[in-house]
């Protein structure tokens, strides 16, 4: 099996070597090297979609918890629906915004919009967050898949160096657009794999495993319902839950932080950066909420079954009957991993570069020093994450487990950005802080930090079967909603309304059907996820309108989920299509100007910073009036617009 | 001029993207089940192999349907190289090979290769009609370097 794993993944390779050459030839200017021209191909983003939201699950994690826990772990994958809601929306609203008013990045449409260097920076935290420590978990964990198929012949290290090398040569030479046309292929063969290796096994294996046989979980795990709505356990670390973790709310709490990764940087910067069309519409209702979400519920519960010891006990026991079907199995758990490490660490190495050499450092980059520029930004990107994955396994394994429900966090800002005007920056970033902070001590990082250094909480990871993303988002929310209230007749409020006002002149949709459609997709969360979902855990075996038993031969929770995936697949398509955030059409008219201009020289404090290191002989730009640096004060960027005298050379406020 | 240029550059790469992106894992999964029938000697695993490829060419022929275009040169060269090469494959494989290997694979490997030359023929014959699709083979007229040859009405195509 060695060998023809090394032979597949060096095909891969060769594969996102061939479209790398092939984008930089095409590329006409530097520039798209960054942003792929802000034309990448509809297809490319409907393909990627639903793997993002796999990858939020995690592919091989999603596999152990269903193994571990069945159908109530299975549950999640309802999220899946939410996150394609949540991506057709967001997407749709970024990308007029993004056309309307010149905007680059995501961290820059936010920090613009809210007038708020804060706000940028916490996009820029972001970015790094899910380029290092999220994705050195990820590659982490692939190379030690990898260390187990070739039986140690490569180890992790390794492993981890050989990985990070092949996804940075492409990167490095092909750019935005290379990248991602390789990943919709990589995308692909994901959602050929899951059912294909399932199917096979079910051909090619002995044994009569899930559905015709209960899942072999461990002694007091409910694998065929969800225990309940809420438990009263204190955490992950503090006490045992009974019959499994995923009770209704934490199947909730745990659905809705998969939005997180749609909040992500890289994931907002695809949608800002693609070409009009339907491909919002198609990648989140047929490929993500009809393909991705019907693969991990009806498909995965029979594919984990049958690996109760993980992938590579599966992959052995294929291999044995066809090696090449060991393969694909280790090929399924690897590229699940490289896909969302390739895009995280490319995509947030970009957005680094942007957000902070380009309008920070160097403003002035020609475009040409721009693509080299962000050439050595991935290179960093990428020797900062072997390094990580390599070397900091297990620092990265606690960083990674915040970074989804951190990610959460912005989606008051994101709301605010796209539809609510009345939500304003100081709520914004108080409930940020709340939220985070929130996140972080329901988390392994915040938990081993404080219990480290002081007292032992009574609270452990998860408490009440709450997830982290929970906690964060509801104390986030009430903070934002109870701030805006107050801060309602703000000094921004006039800017937030100004570009309301130019976003509604090219709408999505119509107000009556949205109203319908917000009651609709709350009765179907109610019932998909939320409380209402244990109804299903006897609903269709023991129906409570007759005494009669109903034999189906399926677990009644199996059933319940199938037909909520269904009524979710007709939700997404009412949003996308019916309400209309599934398509994008050309922005005309003239292009608006929102928040400060964008800045030509790096602040007074960064160029000295910079000039003191590169110019160590003397300060050179002391004798070049032109080099010198413009006096602008970071509180008087986040609040008040400068009024400066003509002829006076003397800065006034207010 | 030289933004179209680099638009319909744009487009020809997002078009060969989205067709290698069928092809690719298409490819993977025939070679998987094609070893999966070599080695259990099983013909329905062939059978699956094949249309594997079948269904990556008809979603080729679906892109070249929305994307508005035919199937390139290359991509013409290339199918038939692999096509050609198969063929010399499996025809060197039943001289050479043990009986037992040539009497296992001999039927629905031979069948499974004339599937898709068959499925070719058809697909052009839908798509371009009997007569064209005729004349895409008819490189003698193509040949002729006369140049009345070249008028339409003495059955000139170029």
């Amino acid at each position: 099996m060695t060998f023809l794993l090394l032979i597949t993944l060096s095909l891969l390779f060769v594969y996102a070597l061939y479209f790398a050459a092939q984008t930089a030839r095409i590329q006409s200017s530097p520039k798209d090297f960054l942003d792929g021209g802000m034309t990448l191909p509809g297809w490319s983003v409907m393909f990627i979609l639903p793997a993002i939201g796999v990858a939020a699950l995690g592919v091989e994690r999603h596999f152990l918890l269903v193994a571990n826990y069945g159908l109530q772990a299975s549950h999640v994958a309802v999220g899946l629906i939410t996150v394609a809601i949540a991506a057709v929306m967001l997407w749709n609203r970024l990308w007029v915004a993004t056309r309307l008013a010149g905007l680059c990045t995501p961290g820059e449409a936010i920090g613009r919009y809210y007038n708020s260097i804060a706000l940028r920076v916490i996009f820029m935290g972001l970015c790094i967050l899910f380029a290092l420590p999220y994705s050195a978990n990820l590659l982490s964990q692939a190379a030690l898949l990898l260390q187990q198929a070739t039986s140690g012949t490569i180890p992790r290290e390794m492993g981890v160096w050989i990985f990070a090398v092949s996804m940075a040569i492409p990167a490095i030479i092909g750019g935005w657009r290379a990248v991602v046309l390789v990943l919709a292929m990589e995308a692909l063969l994901i959602a050929i794999l899951i059912p294909g290796i399932t199917l096979f096994g079910e051909i090619v294996l002995t044994g009569d495993i899930f559905p015709t046989q209960p899942m072999p979980v461990e002694d007091g795990v409910f694998w065929d319902r969800i225990p309940g709505v809420l438990q009263g356990y204190a955490g992950f670390g503090k006490s045992v839950p009974v019959g499994g973790i995923f009770t209704a709310v934490a199947i909730s709490s745990t659905g809705i932080s998969l939005v997180g990764i749609v909040l992500s940087p890289a994931t907002l910067y695809l949608g800002q950066t693609t070409l009009k069309g339907n491909a919002f519409g198609i990648g989140a209702v047929w490929l993500t909420s009809g393909l991705a979400a019907g693969i991990m519920l009806l498909v995965v519960p029979v594919l984990a079954a049958r690996m109760p010891a993980g992938l590579f006990s599966h992959a052995e026991s294929l291999a044995a009957v066809v090696p090449l079907a060991g393969v694909s199995v280790i090929l399924l758990g690897v590229m699940g991993a490289l896909f969302a490490i390739s895009f995280f660490v490319t995509g947030g190495a970009l957005l680094v570069f942007r957000e902070l050499v380009h309008t920070y450092l160097y403003p002035n980059l020609t475009d040409k020093g721009q693509r080299l520029g962000a050439r050595i930004s991935l290179g960093f990107g990428f020797f900062l994450l072997g390094l990580m994955a390599a070397f900091m396994p297990y620092v990265s394994a606690v960083f990674a487990s915040v970074a989804l429900p951190l990610a959460l966090q912005l989606l008051p800002a994101m709301v605010g950005f796209t539809f609510m005007r009345w939500i304003s920056r100081g709520a914004v970033l108080a409930g940020i802080a709340l939220g985070s902070l929130l996140v972080v001590f329901t988390e392994p990082l915040g938990l081993i930090i404080f219990e480290g250094l002081f007292v032992d909480l009574p609270w452990g990871r998860w408490p009440l079967t709450i997830h982290s993303a929970g906690w964060g988002l509801a104390i986030n929310l009430l903070i934002v909603f109870l701030s805006s209230v107050a801060t309602l007749r703000g000094p921004d409020m006039y800017q937030r309304s100004r570009f309301h006002r130019a976003m509604k002149a090219h709408p999505p949709a119509s107000a009556k059907r949205s109203g319908l459609l917000w009651g609709l997709a709350i009765l179907w969360g109610f019932l998909a996820y939320g409380p209402g979902a244990v109804l299903g855990n006897f609903f269709f075996s023991d129906p409570i309108f007759t005494d009669l038993k109903s034999v189906m031969g399926v677990p009644s929770l199996w059933v319940w989920q199938m037909l909520f995936w269904l009524f979710g697949v007709v939700l997404v398509w009412w949003v996308s299509y019916s309400v209309g955030f599934g398509r994008t059409q050309e922005v005309t008219g003239k292009p608006m100007r929102i928040g400060m201009p964008r800045a030509t020289r790096s602040p007074d404090w960064i160029s000295s910073g910079l000039s003191r290191v590169v110019n160590r002989g003397g300060d050179a730009s002391a004798d070049d009036p032109n080099q010198t640096s413009v006096r602008l004060l970071l509180p008087d960027l986040e609040s008040k617009e400068p009024a400066v005298k003509p002829g006076r050379g003397k800065t006034r406020y207010g | 001029m030289a933004e179209d240029n680099q638009s319909s550059k744009t487009d020809r790469l997002s078009r060969h993207g989205l067709v290698m992106a069928l092809w690719a894992p298409a490819i993977f999964v025939a070679a998987v089940l094609f070893h999966a029938g070599y080695l259990y000697a099983a013909n329905w695993w062939f059978v699956g192999a094949f249309t594997a490829l079948v269904l990556a060419f008809c979603a080729h022929i679906i892109v070249n349907v929305v994307s508005k275009t035919g199937f390139t040169e290359g991509e013409v060269a290339l199918g038939s190289v692999i096509l050609v090469c198969l063929t010399v494959v499996y025809l060197i494989t039943i001289l050479t090979a043990p009986n037992a290997s040539v009497e296992r694979l001999i039927i629905p490997v031979g069948l499974g290769l004339g599937a898709l030359v068959v499925f070719v023929a058809v697909s052009m014959v839908i798509s371009f009609g009997p007569r064209r699709a005729f004349e895409k083979f008819d490189i003698i007229r193509d040949n002729n370097l006369r140049k009345a040859s070249h008028l339409t009405h003495r059955g000139g195509r170029r």
